[in-house]
């Protein structure tokens, strides 16, 4: 099997895994319990807390609460930055986001939604336009989970807070986590991440968060994670999560270069009478957002699995609706829209694999054709 | 003494003179498919079935089961004690409602029973006005009953209400049909109504993936599962005709798609019948509905039948159909939104009135043998 949808989520790393198992046996005990096997497993998460951070961030000026995910991450950081007021985002956002600013109007606050150009970025300009003194935050993906375009997070921050002060700036860095180089500078005050896009596992996220920021708890009770997130800490998750970062992080940099070859190359054997190219050349060397125009990409992501290649058509957490609201928002007409096929990679993608990936596609897509 | 128990009675069976006995047969088999899995006895007595035995907490369950077997014309929560006087009265008591207006209704199968039937009712409703000054006894509009049924074997079955059942016939004694099972409104309610007459129904799926999705048969055999609780039919069949549609799509005229694509359901299900023994199709179409089921559409897909294809909802509007799966209990999985049929070769406009000649002419194009040949190697069964 050729697995070229690891933005919807990558193989665990067995490595990793391994290595975070005694969590699952021997080290079972409560981080919170007052023993000596309580303290160890303290011990071990905060070294993974720390491990994190580190890997984008300052320890001195970012804190780090575990989450189940992205998703619950988004959430947090919406709900608790925007409390009155207005709060800006774009209209390339994941679910996550989005639909969080959907439901800020339920809780008087108004969102508000800036385009984004044809590649997924947004329009930088008109998001400025929206920010005035009563924005209380700003929320800007890092990198396009559909169209794989990166904003550049950094000078919207700046540009932001140059502005208004006091909004607060979040990103979804859900796919940008591991893949890009990050350094998370004082500009930004909140990041989401989560694990199983980087070889760890699903039911992991974290939401990076500048110190000295006030942030609501998002669930009541025992008091983990600074009060923000009480229940007992997915221990075992926490712990792959950081001990696949840190392979990642190894090797970051090879690999995005590794992997911006083999992006290329699999456009470049793509059949061009069938696919047209939607991910620009400047995004991320995960991602490769393609469509064949006025197939179904649905069916023909069912062709392809029956030929052994996975791939998707584009957000898995949306693929129940017919088009994507995403691509509509770049300004794709339906006929792309359907045929949208998103290939996404990770370290263990090789040449051949996209090769023959190419390859069937081409053959699964000329046979579909053939039949309209 | 006294014991829980849920009495059953019977819809038509009476009616069938001398096949009768034939009948109940079958009607036990079903009560005792209906309760597998739960701890009971079944007994029969003069002209109704008693399920004792039990899990007390399990009661609803036990009622609820029953009540959709066809044949079950009415059901009630009863309490057997021994027939005498003061057994009946403490059963009584636990059926009489706490307050209001009430009447004791006695039924006197063991005639020799010292009191008669109204003796017996005069004498339970007189001691439970005794006990019960909240109580008021009013003959003629009451409301509530207290039903008391003497019966041959010294004991006693006293209960307060019927719960009226499924009706119909039992399943097994009217044939075999094989069922055109959509992921729609429509096919679910129409197997239902054939087992109703107490048919065996059959259910067969037709997809086409890859242009349909596993979420589609997934929801097929949900509601093929839902079904089974009625029919006792706990298997599904599904042929895929992706191909057929694909060939039909490439040589033929784009408004006969539907129309093609159903002669080919209906020559792969004759086949399909053969295999299970089924007599007749059965389908969900009603007059009209969509352009594939005018007169002109149903004679087409006729033309290529054999056997029978029993059409129960042929006379009804949309709104009693939906209102009839909301009652089975199917509708809210009809609607879930996964496209059963690919869209991806419905034509714009389909053909509502196709000549016959047409229709013949535009399939001539095709190697029709082959195709169901094919279709017939994707043949699934699926053990609900």
């Amino acid at each position: 099997m050729i697995y070229l949808d690891n933005a919807a989520t990558t193989a665990p790393d067995e490595a990793a895994v391994a290595r975070a198992q005694t969590f699952l046996k021997e080290n079972f005990y409560n981080p919170s319990a007052i023993y000596g096997g309580g303290f160890s497993v303290h011990s071990a998460l905060k070294g993974a807390r720390e491990g994190l951070i580190s890997r984008i961030a300052d320890p001195a000026k970012f804190e780090l609460i575990f989450t189940s995910g992205g998703t619950e991450s988004d959430n947090q950081a919406i709900f608790s930055g925007a409390r009155r007021g207005n709060a800006v985002t774009t209209g390339g956002e994941h679910a996550a986001v989005f639909e969080s600013f959907t439901e800020l109007k339920n809780r008087g606050v108004e969102p508000r939604f800036a385009p984004v150009l044809r590649d997924g970025r947004v329009d930088k300009e008109a998001l400025l336009a929206l920010v005035d003194e009563k924005t209380a935050l700003v929320s800007v993906v890092h990198v396009n989970n559909e169209t794989g375009a990166v904003n550049d997070i950094f000078a919207l921050a700046r540009a932001v807070k140059a502005k208004n002060p006091r909004t607060l700036f979040h990103s979804d860095g859900v796919q940008a986590f591991g893949k890009l180089p990050v350094r998370l500078t004082g500009d930004i005050d909140l990041y989401s991440v989560s694990a199983h896009k980087i070889g760890g596992l699903k039911g992991t996220g974290a939401l990076f968060k500048r110190k000295n920021l006030n942030l609501l708890p998002f669930i009541y009770g025992g008091g983990q994670e600074s009060g923000l997130r009480s229940g007992t800490e997915n221990v075992f998750g926490a712990m792959t999560f950081a001990y696949a970062a840190e392979k990642k992080f190894a090797t970051l940099s090879a690999d995005g270069r590794r992997l911006l070859k083999l992006r290329e190359r699999l456009w470049e054997l793509l059949d061009k009478d069938i696919f047209v190219r939607i991910s620009p050349e400047d995004g991320t060397p995960y991602i490769l957002a393609t469509s064949a125009v006025g197939m179904r990409g649905e069916v023909l992501v069912r062709m392809l699995w029956e030929r052994g290649v996975v791939a998707g058509t584009g957000s898995a957490c949306s693929s129940r609706h017919r088009f994507s609201r995403v691509l509509a928002a770049c300004g794709y007409d339906e006929k792309t829209m359907d045929g949208a096929l998103r290939w996404s990679f990770s370290p263990a993608t090789t040449e051949e694999d996209v090769e023959r990936a190419a390859e069937i596609a081409n053959d699964v897509a000329a046979t579909f054709k053939g039949n309209l | 003494m006294m014991e829980k128990v849920v009495i059953i009675r019977y819809a038509e069976i009476h009616l069938k003179g001398k096949n009768r006995g034939y009948f109940e047969r079958i009607f036990i088999i079903n009560l005792e498919r209906a309760l597998k899995g739960l701890r009971h006895e079944l007994h029969r007595t003069s002209g109704r079935y008693l399920v004792e035995k039990f899990d007390t907490a399990r009661y609803e369950e036990v009622m609820e089961r029953v009540g959709r077997v066809f044949g079950v014309h009415s059901c009630s929560e009863g309490l057997l004690v021994p027939n005498d006087m003061d057994s009946i009265f403490e059963a009584a008591k636990c059926v009489a409602p706490a307050s209001g207006t009430f009447k004791v209704e006695t039924h006197r199968a063991d005639k020799k029973f010292p009191l008669t039937s109204m003796e017996i009712s005069a004498e339970i409703g007189g001691r439970l006005l005794a006990h019960n000054h909240a109580l008021k006894v009013d003959v003629h509009d009451p409301a509530a009953h207290v039903y008391v049924d003497i019966r041959e074997n010294g004991t006693a079955l006293v209960f307060g209400s019927y719960r009226p059942g499924a009706g119909g016939m039992p399943v097994g004694t009217a044939g075999t049909g094989l069922l055109l099972l959509s992921g729609g409104i429509d096919s679910p309610v129409a197997g239902y109504m054939m087992a109703k007459r107490g048919m065996t129904v059959e259910p067969l799926h037709f997809h086409s993936y890859p242009y349909t999705n596993e979420g589609a048969k997934e929801k097929v055999r949900e509601l093929a599962a839902l079904l089974a609780k009625y029919t006792l039919v706990d298997r599904l069949r599904t042929v895929n005709v992706a191909h057929i549609q694909e060939e039909i799509h490439k040589h033929c005229a784009a408004d006969l798609n539907v129309t093609l694509l159903r002669r080919f359901m209906v020559r792969i299900a004759e086949r399909i019948a053969g295999k299970v023994g089924a007599q007749c199709l059965i389908t969900g179409e009603s007059l009209g509905q969509v352009a594939s089921q005018t007169m002109e559409g149903l004679t087409s897909s006729n033309s290529v039948a054999t056997l029978p294809i029993l059409r129960p909802l042929i006379g009804f509007d949309k709104e009693e159909i939906i209102e009839r799966a909301r009652r089975i209990g199917s509708y809210e999985t009809s609607v879930l939104p996964y496209e059963d049929c690919c869209t991806v070769f419905l034509p714009e406009h389909p053909a509502i009135r196709p000549k016959l000649s047409y229709i013949e002419e535009e399939e001539a194009k095709l190697d029709v043998e082959a195709l169901i040949e094919e279709a017939m190697g994707t043949l699934e069964y699926i053990r609900l």
